[in-house]
């Protein structure tokens, strides 16, 4: 009896010998879809270095080994790529400017769907477009490309320089929408009959309603047409949540008489102003459907996510830019300068709790996300391109 | 394949010391078959930072499995389950559903039941209910690219993950139908109450009660 007792604890020893083989944890990063090589077209959000620096906390180096990784270089990453700039210049208007043709990165800092005062330069994400469509897509390529935010953003400029009695901006993009389609603006006129601030929020939705059909029309005709399988694009965040925007419609409740009146006065801009992004989206999104080789990411809805639940991010500031201010533009908005602000920098603020102060900031400037807040974008991006079997 | 071995050691021990007759006091039985065990999974939130409501769920496994039993009286029976190292795939869950595999784990339960056999010790037909303690032992755990992607790993310091080895609790109804005096067939359904933490290398965890279903079924030998 003892001794078939002792078996049936061998039995079990047994178990726990061979429970005993276990180890840590390993991965296997290799991804879901082959991917030589990832092509990256947008704004300031995913440019590797057009100008010498990217446009968030820089790293040891400003660009290269040792940069700050920024979300289309973490996608990337990924699929054992590496990203740079396509573009080179020495100023933001890229008057004159160099090509890389190795570098798969074309997006610059300052780009739109529409500028309307360098259409044809490289700030043109059209123009990106069309020089990687130049270049050639091939089935192995994943395509990512983020847009419009500087668009909508000169939109609610152009709107809040209208209600201030200065129509040029607005007209500018009137006179373009009369370009795409004549008579556009006698039409939208006599719909908000004669009224000029109806008038003023009928054509900026009308602008960028047309800018997403323009962006989407562009992705399809020269991306997916021209044999690439894989592209995902962001839409518009909701950059009324930016520090940048959050100042101009305190700017507004202080002009409206401050005070509840005043936060009223804001909300409501504030309201219209994210519904003009939303016009851009849904546009977006409506011209972008139906097409299996796209998908779209939507950064809109995260960002807002993360805004009003920051702790779930891992986010402690929602608000403050991490990067120092360094002057002050037209408007009499701070400005930031990205070369100067570094991590080492920042962790030597004198005053702050702890050197990793800035690291969970969202932003780094009044309108760019902090390192981690690109990590976020990358997750973001990452669950998109997963969830379509790429990752 | 190691477990089966020791399995077919073990009976040939057993078979030098054994005299009772049918399933009665005393009496030893080996089995060999197979054993599927399907986790039926109730993930928490992986906590911060995370997007919110992402969650797990595991995938089902078939091994080849067994088990010796001992006959403490003519009816209670001491049972050991048996069976190579189960493999489940992890995949995303909640609002990261449609991802897919973020990961697999091995896993080797250690079980004790403990049977009551209805019916005589001769019986060719017995059904049997149990209740047992398993502790779950995870190893081997293999993270994918997809898991590096949404959690914010790099190539150079990808996210691992690891899970918590745990106690847990089992019922069991099951049948043995004797062919003869020596062979018979064992089948049983058994619900383990199983809960375990699985911990990322980037902080996260996640708490995932697995709770899986093991359908085991396997052809017997008395000693």
């Amino acid at each position: 009896m003892a001794s078939k007792l002792k078996l049936l604890a061998a039995a079990m020893a047994t178990v726990g010998l061979l429970a005993a083989c276990g180890g840590g944890g390993g991965a296997d990063t290799t991804p879901k879809a082959k991917v030589t090589s990832v092509k990256v077209m947008g704004d300031s959000l995913s440019d590797s270095g057009t100008f010498g620096f990217k446009f968030t906390v820089q790293g040891s180096a400003p660009t290269g080994a040792g940069s700050t990784m920024i979300w289309p270089e973490r996608i990337a990453d990924q699929f054992s790529q590496s990203l740079c700039a396509h573009f080179r210049a020495g100023d933001e208007n890229l008057t004159t400017y160099q090509e890389v043709a190795t570098c798969t990165n074309y997006a610059v800092g300052g780009g739109r769907v529409n500028p309307l005062d360098a259409p044809t330069s490289p700030k043109s994400v059209l123009v990106q477009i069309q020089a990687a469509s130049k270049a050639g897509f091939s089935a192995d390529d994943l395509v990512v490309i983020d847009g419009g935010a500087n668009d909508a953003a000169d939109v609610i400029g152009a709107l809040i320089a209208a209600a201030k009695g200065n129509s040029q901006p607005l007209n500018a993009m009137v006179a373009w929408l009369d370009s795409k389609a004549p008579g556009t603006s006698t039409a939208l006129m006599t719909q908000a009959g004669g009224d000029a601030s109806k008038f003023a929020g009928l054509a900026a939705g009308a602008y960028l309603q047309t800018l997403a059909k323009t962006f989407a029309g562009s992705i399809a005709q020269n991306v997916v047409a021209k044999g690439a399988t894989r592209v995902a694009v962001l839409n518009v965040p909701a950059i009324t949540k930016t520090p940048r925007f959050q100042m101009v419609l305190a700017s507004i409740a202080k002009a409206a008489g401050g005070g509840d009146q005043g936060a009223a006065a804001a909300a409501k801009q504030e309201a219209s102003f994210d519904a003009l992004v939303q016009v851009f989206n849904n546009q977006l999104a409506a011209s972008l459907a139906g097409q299996s080789q796209v998908v779209l990411v939507d950064f809109y809805t995260e960002f807002k996510s993360q805004i009003s639940n920051p702790a779930q991010y891992d986010f402690d500031n929602v608000k403050d830019p991490v990067c120092p201010i360094t002057g002050v533009d037209a408007s009499g908005l701070p400005t930031y300068t990205f070369p100067t602000c570094t991590a080492a920098a920042l962790s030597a603020t004198p005053g702050k709790s702890s050197p990793d102060w800035w690291q969970h900031h969202v932003f780094a400037d009044s309108f760019h996300p902090t390192p981690y807040g690109h990590q976020q974008m990358s997750q973001l991006v990452s669950r998109s391109l997963a969830q379509k079997g790429w990752l | 394949m190691k477990i089966s071995v020791r399995i077919i050691a073990a009976a040939a021990a057993l078979a030098a010391c054994s005299l009772a007759s049918a399933q009665s006091a005393g009496s030893w039985m080996a089995r060999v078959g197979v054993t599927h065990l399907s986790p039926d999974v109730s993930s928490g939130n992986l906590s911060a930072p995370s997007f919110p409501n992402t969650k797990v769920d595991a995938g089902s496994n078939t091994q080849l499995g067994g088990g010796i039993t001992y006959m403490v009286t003519d009816n209670l029976a001491l049972d050991v389950p048996l069976a190579t190292p189960f493999k489940h795939d992890l995949s995303g869950a909640g609002s990261i559903a449609g991802v897919g595999k973020l990961g697999s784990t091995k896993a080797i339960p250690a079980t004790l039941m403990l049977q009551y056999r209805f019916n005589e010790a001769k019986a060719a037909f017995r059904p049997y209910l149990g209740v047992g303690v398993t502790y779950a032992h995870f190893y081997g755990e293999k993270t994918t690219a997809t898991l590096n992607g949404l959690s914010g790993g790099t190539l150079a310091n990808p996210t691992t993950a690891e899970l918590d080895d745990k106690f847990g609790a089992l019922a069991q109804l099951g049948f043995v139908y004797n062919f003869n005096e020596r062979w018979f067939v064992d089948a049983s359904y058994s619900k383990s109450f199983l809960k375990t933490k699985i911990h990322l290398s980037s902080g996260q965890s996640v708490s995932v009660r697995l709770n899986p279903d093991v359908f085991a079924m396997a052809i017997g030998y008395r000693f």
